[in-house]
């Protein structure tokens, strides 16, 4: 277990070393600004903050709230693209 | 490095799947606590709710799909053939006229230099009667509110040139025979 542990550690050292993770962040960006994501959550963001007032939102409460919705939002064919390019990266590096 | 030290023979095939699932909702995760940022900004600024609008005041802006009228439910050529007056000369022009004859009524724009020069050379060069008569002239061709007249007011702007580099040419004739008489 520690092993394995050990194993996304160092992947996850070497996606940020690589610069492919800030890559990835910058691609996801743009396709979820694309397919309406943003302005989805956004909505979602208008009614978490009409509900809890203006003054009393905090920035836990959005994450609490907007997360989950998040996540399922993520059209198929965005996880499937960028799923491809961190595969294809794992397979490159992986192996050294 | 640390990556040689994980044995390739650990990382079959489902574990590298879930690894790569684990790196895609941590992206995921980012991409929501970068939007509940900007959105608490935005809202602590105050511009969260700036580009909300009440559906009365959309129905004000809607775009018009109409014959003959524009997106904005205007009659589209209603100044085709509209004339302007001339603040300076009274007189009404065409409306796609009107530029080009008022920057020669002011004497502004690209022109007003050399028109400019052409009054200072003659009148220092000779009275001022010539100078006036320049002007009256400028007025009996002024055609700027037709169209058939523009060939004409170019070919009179072509004869006057060659004059005015004679007179300049003069001018620098008189100053040099003066030098050389005082010398």
């Amino acid at each position: 277990m520690s092993k394995d542990s050990q194993m996304r550690a160092a992947i996850n050292q070497k996606l940020i070393e690589m610069g492919e993770r800030e890559r990835l962040k910058e691609v996801l960006r743009a396709k979820l600004v694309e397919c309406g994501w943003k302005d989805q959550l956004k909505a979602h963001c208008k009614d978490v903050i009409r509900e809890k007032g203006l003054e009393h939102v905090t920035v836990e409460d959005l994450v609490t709230e907007v997360t989950p919705k998040g996540r399922a939002l993520v059209p198929d064919s965005v996880k499937k693209e960028l799923l491809q390019r961190i595969r294809a990266f794992l397979a490159q590096h992986a192996t050294l | 490095m640390k990556m040689e030290e994980v044995s390739m023979s650990s990382l079959d095939n489902s574990k590298l799947e879930g690894l790569a699932q684990d790196i895609l909702s941590d992206l995921v995760e980012d991409a929501c606590l970068g939007l509940c940022f900007e959105v608490h900004r935005a809202v602590k600024q105050g511009y969260f709710f700036l580009d909300d609008t009440d559906q009365e005041s959309m129905r004000d802006f809607e775009i018009v799909d109409q014959p003959g009228l524009d997106v904005f439910g205007q009659v589209y050529n209603q100044w085709k053939n509209k004339e302007c007056v001339c603040p300076n000369c009274s007189r009404s022009i065409a409306a796609s006229r009107f530029a080009p004859h008022l920057e020669k009524c002011l004497g502004m724009g690209r022109n007003s230099s050399r028109i400019a020069n052409r009054r200072i050379v003659t009148g220092n060069n000779t009275n001022n009667k010539s100078e006036s008569d320049q002007e009256d002239n400028d007025d009996v061709n002024d055609n700027d509110w037709s169209y058939g007249a523009e060939k004409k007011a170019k070919k009179r702007k072509s004869d006057k040139v060659p004059f005015i580099f004679i007179v300049k040419f003069k001018s620098i004739n008189i100053t040099h025979t003066h030098i050389s008489v005082c010398i």
